[in-house]
């Protein structure tokens, strides 16, 4: 726990001196980075809106690890749950609110899971490469997104541009703190929590999982079905995935426009990362990722660097991540 | 509609698109036989894509902008090499986090260096005209008429296979990446060959990168590459690990990649995001086909510890 701290802190200084190298407020920078979460009640339930999104991906992309899998994909299967959960939407016009809302988190989670199956059947059944094929489906996504905006759920006051009708209020994942966008959507990952811990801890499947994450052979040996377990693990967490973007959409967002990706899919693989694949490590680890998050997107508009800087900031983090583990391993010795 | 012209103009972007996939597949294949994966290889393209058009902008020369491009890829490559290698850290954990970096560091320095608002372009290296052979009519157009580096880089493809196959380096390459344990016992220096590995993949990356900004395109955006990199790890793994097997399912992505481009620059009502997915779909519905019984070097992705 240590070393990923001070991953964190190397990597958050690195992406401070590449503002200074390119002649950005560093005063300015640091302090909006490091104080903005904190310095209002808006700021810090930030916090937990980016949490919401963050825990309920990486709580599947850490279920597929500890089966040694990589979805690396759940950046797609979040564009697609947001895709379906908006068509649920505007759909099933004939559904009442309030069930309707239930549908669409549904929908969602359907939706990461369609765009997962494909890597998952060619994983089990051919041995595909789980990483590249996940990878390709995250190129389609963006397109089939555009597609979606386009045709099936443009809206109808969207006057040519891309882009949906804005959910009604009473479509929307209610808000638990007034004058903030955190809602409710916390108390479902929260939730889901319990579920992926119990999952994990307190039944064969749990256990199966971590069997065939270590040693595949010896699964083998146990007589798990490896296939199954691949599939029901990679399923998972693309139904994730979907059900975080649905959770977004509808609980912060409202609306689709071509810029809505943001990233998290691939956040949330740091986030695994970063909590040992653990559920309470990934549970704690989303909580000072989305820190982070928040004040790198405060520090971004604020010092006036590109948001792209963000990303560089990640990439070092990954690095710094992985030097900690060698740490890690090499003071066990 | 399908006339003469559009099945010329169709295939000679077919071969026109084979560098920007075959420099990084070829190199990063280099560097899996010896057990590295580097899944960051996109990253890589996009730093030696903004370094190219950079220096290519300064110097005037798109050649420099290449040199300058593989410069730049071997240093990342041998960050990449320190950390997999001597660190013996996750290799995918690394390659996310190179493509990462490179994904927003090229953008970063982009904005940084050039003014927003404007366009600026850079010249590139153009098609050559290869005597009388180009004035066949359309042959010469699709296959006499190309950029260099189409050439450079179908040439590459039996350079590579005798450098994996014929040379001592190469089964030295290939032996660490089977089993570095035994490689090892036969003095080979595991580390050296590893680093060597990854620096050849990176260098080729780097030019495939270059090439975008400097022969498809003559300018610089976010994420240019647009995933080539991934395409080329797919095109590997499709290949099953062997040089000349890369072509077949290369040249079917990149003929339907051109066709569907093509379809859209002679307007047919379909959606560009429509038809940008089809690449995409057509190579994914081959892996049952192509894909099957992989041979990856078995060694892949293992981290080596020297001596232990």
């Amino acid at each position: 726990m240590g070393f990923n701290a001070l991953a964190l802190a190397v990597g958050i200084l690195a992406g401070l001196g590449l503002v200074a190298a390119i002649g950005g407020d560093l005063r300015l920078a640091t302090t909006s980075l490091l104080l903005s979460p904190i310095s209002s009640t808006y700021g810090f339930a930030e916090i937990f809106v980016r949490v919401t999104v963050l825990l309920i991906m990486g709580l599947g992309i850490a279920l597929g690890l500890r089966a040694g899998l990589w979805n690396v994909g759940a950046e797609g299967q979040y564009i697609v749950g947001s895709v379906l959960a908006i068509a649920a939407a505007f759909y099933l016009e004939s559904v009442p609110p309030p069930l309707r809302i239930v549908l669409m988190m549904l929908a969602g989670a359907a939706g990461g899971l369609i765009w997962i199956v494909v890597p998952a059947v060619l994983k089990a059944k051919f041995g595909a490469n789980e990483i590249i094929v996940t990878l390709l489906l995250n190129l389609i996504a963006s397109n089939f997104l555009l597609y979606a905006l386009d045709g099936p759920i443009r809206g109808k006051a969207s006057f040519g541009y891309l882009i949906s009708d804005i959910l009604p209020p009473e479509l929307r994942i209610p808000k638990i703190l007034p004058q903030t966008r955190l809602g409710l959507g916390i108390v479902i990952a929260a939730a889901l929590v319990i579920v992926f811990y119990l999952l994990s801890e307190r039944t064969s499947f749990g256990l199966q999982v971590r069997t065939v994450g270590r040693n595949q052979q010896a699964a083998r040996y146990a007589g798990i079905r490896i296939p199954r377990i691949i599939m029901l693990t990679l399923l998972i967490s693309g139904a994730m995935a979907g059900l975080a973007g649905a959770v977004h959409v509808s609980g912060v967002i409202f609306t689709l426009d071509p810029g809505y990706p943001s990233g998290y899919g691939f956040i949330a693989i740091i986030v695994a990362m970063l909590g040992g694949t653990s559920v309470i490590g990934t549970t704690i680890a989303a909580v000072v990722i989305s820190y982070f998050v928040v004040g790198a997107e405060a520090m971004q508009s604020a010092a006036g660097v590109p948001f792209a800087l963000v990303y560089t900031m990640e990439g070092i983090i990954l690095f710094s991540l992985a030097a900690g583990q060698y740490l890690m391993t090499i003071r066990k010795r | 509609m399908v006339d003469i012209l559009f099945v010329e103009a169709i295939l000679y972007q077919t071969l026109k698109l084979v560098p920007a996939i075959l420099f990084a597949s070829l190199g990063e294949l280099v560097a899996e036989k010896s057990g590295v994966l580097n899944l960051g290889v996109e990253g890589v393209m996009l730093m030696a894509a903004f370094t190219a058009f950079d220096v290519t902008y300064m110097t005037g020369n798109p050649w420099i902008g290449i040199l300058a491009a593989i410069l730049v890829s071997l240093v990342l490559g041998l960050a990449f090499s320190f950390f997999a290698v001597n660190l013996r850290v996750n290799q995918v954990v690394i390659g996310l986090g190179l493509w990462l970096f490179g994904l927003g560091l090229s953008d970063t320095l982009y904005r940084a260096f050039f003014a927003v608002g404007v366009t600026p372009t850079v010249p590139i290296i153009g098609d050559m005209d290869i005597p009388y052979l180009s004035s066949i009519p359309v042959i010469g157009r699709i296959f006499f008429e190309q950029n260099p580096l189409v050439y450079i880089s179908i040439l590459l493809i039996p350079v590579v296979s005798f450098f994996l196959y014929k040379t001592n380096l190469g089964m030295k390459i290939q032996a660490v990446g089977e089993n570095p344990r035994a490689a090892e016992t036969m003095g080979v220096d595991v580390y050296k060959i590893r680093y060597l590995a990854v620096l050849i993949g990176a260098a080729f990356a780097g030019v495939g990168g270059a090439y975008f900004t400097i022969s498809l395109l003559s300018t610089f955006m976010l994420n240019i590459t647009f995933g080539r990199g991934f395409i080329a790890l797919a095109m590997i793994y499709f290949g099953k690990w062997k040089p000349y097997r890369i072509f077949l399912p290369l040249i079917i992505f990149s003929f339907v990649d051109s066709l569907q481009l093509g379809v859209q620059a002679i307007g047919v009502p379909i959606k560009y995001f429509f038809l940008n997915m089809i690449p995409y779909i057509t190579i994914i519905a081959l892996i049952p086909i192509l894909g099957r019984r992989a041979e990856a070097p078995a060694a892949l992705m293992e981290p080596y510890k020297k001596g232990g």
